[in-house]
């Protein structure tokens, strides 16, 4: 009873503490926007042509997969920083020196996850309420059938998210941005797994629907029946994501009268909230209770090997009564102009973006290898996207550094600070981008194709754009983790054209585009900077 | 070489006011600015800092109104302050070097001056280690090179030595004592001991107004003769308080030994020479009873 109590308090505070922050409406007002897009269409689940009347059965169900298929991503990232609050606000400090165990902790901050993304899903489910009244294809409301399926496959779906989140808090290698990037890739195996027998044209088997993370077979597998039955030239597609183009009320409709529960859905969702569960204890192991030793091993055990001495702050003091006088040479400043100075303060960006790094250069040098070496079809092709995928983390930093640091009253006290400081940044990000990938680029201009070559020399300033735009108006790097993810997961290493900011798909030609786009981000992180700034 | 602060007004959200209708003309030495918790301390130095706007009134910079041209005070400016952070991957050097390169120094220069700060900061010792590692007190004198790195002309130290040991701060009072020549040096604390070591005047704030503005010799002044040490009862302690404004109260065997403010003296006390906390508590007493009354 008493553990209930303090499990309440926290959830509470917690919940409380996040919510009114600014950057909670920005959470409900995508949420909303994410809605938006079902009611017009944009965002259309579809069987090749076909879609379901809007009454309340498959409007719950059509929620219930945004829920689960874009929501699990997107509420990650939202959610994945309480541990890091607690942590920079030294609340941390006073929880650990409670009896609370590590354990309570860990669960008590996933439910917190939880609860900040339930808040989320009760928006779709009213959203979904408003879709059916306004479409009025069917004005009959059915609580039951709207939303049995939203809370059972969303709130299990977002249980294994709110978990991960703490999970991934807890383990320092990917408390990090890393963390951000792995998530996507586990979001999308997770989808891919347990959307493949939609694919096979099979019946679905039991232990399928444990696999099912999403519920998307569970959902669909039932619909593909009914549209199979009403077209004969239904090959068993299935399309939930952004559709441009869609015409989406001129789609064949076919009447969804609900779910038909089967025992093995059920206890898949009951699996899938104790995995969540499981996920919280796991991360309990991991959890360093805000020992802030811990944090800075490494780095101390590196003093240790450099010195014997054990009181590293006692060694650096002078002995009592020995205080000098203060003496410090009159600065003098020499005649270096601008452009010297600028590109001193380049090179310094550069440094503290490069610094720290280890393995990285490894890698990275590996990948410049392979951009000289491989044939330039290949280089220009996966290896570039491999190549510009791993600085992910370096561009990330760009624009919200001195926010995470708690460096901005220093920086932005100083001269220049919107129109030096801030393109410096740009600049150094561009330094990486070109650096890592110089092989491709310096081929592409020895064998004369100009053209690809400028479309390499628009994507290297592209992505330091994308980065610092992000990073400003977000004041993190989270922003930029999971769009440019994404961004690169559905564009250059798919090929879709139109987001292959590359190039690298044959059929792509928007170099035009992404110079426009560049600069308008440019643009946007000027006026962003701008804004934050007393003065320009 | 003059700071005027000309009218200040700063308002947070649509009811706090922060600051009040604030002026202030300052020239070389080192100004002590002293004032309870959220007295406006810290959103003044900000404004200073040229990190926050006033909401009304200008700040002006050797003529130049800072609202117009903010990197006229800004290449002069040297700022520490209360809560800043650092890059942990770095090293000091490589940090002081970054910020010099921020402030726009030439690479030459700044890395005699980097050399000469970490010795005067006492991080010589420390300069090839990462400062994430570094102790809240290195960190703080870290920040306290970066303040002096562009030779400022204006140096703003908001809360310095926080943090500190007992060392260190008098390290730092004489590095500002011997800085303060050609050079206007704001010092923001709430500890009474730093600014008399320091301050060549002092500027006592409250509630986000002006309470005074004076030498430390004129402030002493006002309360000479009327700082009293007395004997008291435990038992009459309470009533003791009620009645008079009491600066400090010790514990002995013959009873709690209580330093008074009082124009009379409270029978059977004994004068005794005023010290700037007195002045200070006296100050800002007057000023609440004048808003009251």
């Amino acid at each position: 009873m008493k553990n209930a109590h303090v499990l309440y308090h926290m959830v509470k505070a917690d919940l409380l503490e996040r919510v009114r922050r600014y950057g909670y409406l920005l959470t409900l007002l995508f949420t909303l926007f994410m809605a938006y897009g079902v009611y017009t269409g944009q965002l259309a689940y579809q069987f090749e042509g076909h879609r379901g009347v809007y009454n309340s059965a498959w409007l719950g169900c059509e929620m219930a997969l945004v829920t689960t298929v874009f929501l699990t991503l997107f509420g990650f990232y939202v959610v994945k920083n309480t541990i890091q609050r607690d942590r920079e606000t030294r609340v941390g400090q006073i929880l650990a020196s409670t009896p609370m165990s590590k354990s309570f902790y860990t669960v008590a901050k996933a439910l917190s996850n939880f609860a900040v993304l339930t808040t989320m899903i009760l928006v779709l489910a009213l959203a979904a309420l408003a879709m059916q009244l306004l479409h009025a294809e069917n004005r009959h409301i059915y609580l039951w059938l709207l939303l049995s399926p939203i809370m059972a496959f969303g709130l299990t779906a977002l249980a294994v998210t709110a978990a991960l989140a703490v999970l991934f808090e807890t383990l320092p290698g990917l408390r990090s941005g890393l963390g951000n990037v792995v998530y996507f890739f586990i979001w999308i195996s997770l989808l891919i797994a347990g959307a493949r027998p939609l694919d096979q044209n099979r019946p679905v088997t039991t232990g399928r629907y444990f696999a099912d993370f999403s519920g998307i077979v569970s959902i669909s597998s039932q619909m593909q029946a009914i549209v199979r039955h009403l077209d004969p030239q239904y090959n068993g597609g299935v399309a939930l994501g952004v559709a441009f183009n869609a015409d989406r009320l001129s789609a064949k409709r076919f009447l969804w009268t609900g779910l038909a529960w089967n025992p093995a859905m059920v206890l898949s969702r009951l699996m899938w909230l104790m995995i969540a569960a499981a996920i919280a204890l796991l991360a309990s192991l991991f959890f360093d209770r805000f020992d802030p030793a811990r944090g800075w091993q490494f780095a101390m055990r590196k003093t240790k090997a450099q010195s014997p001495i054990e009181n590293f702050e006692a060694a650096v003091n002078l002995p009592e009564q020995v205080v000098l006088p203060a003496h410090l040479t009159p600065l003098v400043h020499t005649s270096s102009g601008h452009k010297l100075r600028f590109i001193h303060l380049v090179r310094s960006e550069l440094r503290l973006m490069l610094k720290g790094l280890r393995w990285w250069y490894l890698v990275a040098a590996g990948l410049l290898i392979a951009e000289f070496v491989a044939p330039l079809a290949a280089a220009h092709g996966s290896v570039l996207v491999a190549a510009w995928i791993w600085p992910i983390l370096i561009w990330s930093q760009m624009g919200s550094r001195e926010n995470r640091y708690a460096t901005r009253s220093l920086i932005f006290s100083s001269p220049h600070a919107l129109y030096r400081q801030l393109p410096a940044v740009w600049t150094a990000g561009i330094v990486v981008a070109l650096a890592t990938g110089s092989g491709v680029g310096i081929r592409l201009l020895l064998t004369g194709n100009l053209h690809a070559f400028a479309g390499w020399l628009v994507a290297a300033a592209f992505i330091p754009s994308l980065a610092i735009a992000c990073g400003v108006w977000s004041g993190n790097s989270k922003l930029f983790e999971a769009i440019y993810t994404v961004w690169w997961y559905i564009g250059p290493l798919n090929h879709l054209p139109a987001l292959d900011f590359m190039g690298t798909t044959p059929a792509s030609d928007h170099t035009p585009v992404y110079l426009f786009l560049t600069m308008g981000l440019l643009a946007a992180s000027l006026f962003g900077r701008r804004v934050r700034l007393a003065y320009a | 070489m003059k700071l005027v602060i000309d009218h200040v007004s700063k308002q947070y959200g649509s009811k706090v006011w922060a600051l009040r209708n604030f002026s202030l003309e300052l020239g070389p030495g080192v100004v002590g600015l002293l004032g309870p918790n959220g007295a406006g301390k810290s959103t003044l130095m900000s404004i200073l800092a040229t990190i926050t706007r006033a909401t009304e009134g200008s700040v002006v910079w050797n003529g130049t109104n800072i609202a117009n041209n903010p990197d006229a005070l800004r290449f002069v400016l040297g700022y520490l302050p209360q809560d800043f952070g650092v890059y942990p991957n770095l090293n000091p050097v490589e940090f002081l070097e970054y910020l010099a390169a921020v402030k726009g120094l030439d690479a030459a220069a700044s890395r005699r001056r980097i050399d000469e700060l970490l010795n005067l900061v006492n991080l010589t010792e420390a300069r090839k280690r990462p400062l994430g590692g570094f102790s809240g007190g290195m960190k703080q004198r870290v920040g306290i090179a970066q303040a002096l790195l562009n030779d400022p002309e204006l140096l703003i130290v908001d809360e310095p030595t926080a943090g500190l040991d007992p060392e260190e701060r008098v390290r730092f009072r004489n590095l500002l004592s011997d800085l303060s020549g050609e050079r206007i040096v704001i010092l923001s604390t709430h500890i009474v001991s730093d600014i008399e070591a320091t301050a060549t005047d002092i500027v006592l704030i409250s509630k986000g107004a002006l309470v005074a503005h004076a030498s430390p010799e004129e402030l002493l002044r006002q309360v000479e003769g009327k700082v009293w040490e007395w004997v008291v009862p435990s038992a009459e302690m309470n009533a003791a308080k009620q009645k008079y404004l009491i600066s400090s109260t010790m514990r002995r065997s013959d009873g709690v030994h209580v330093r008074v403010l009082a124009t009379e003296a409270p029978e059977g006390a004994q004068p005794v020479i005023a010290s700037l906390e007195d002045a200070y508590l006296y100050q800002l007493a007057n000023h609440r009873a004048e808003g009251t009354a």
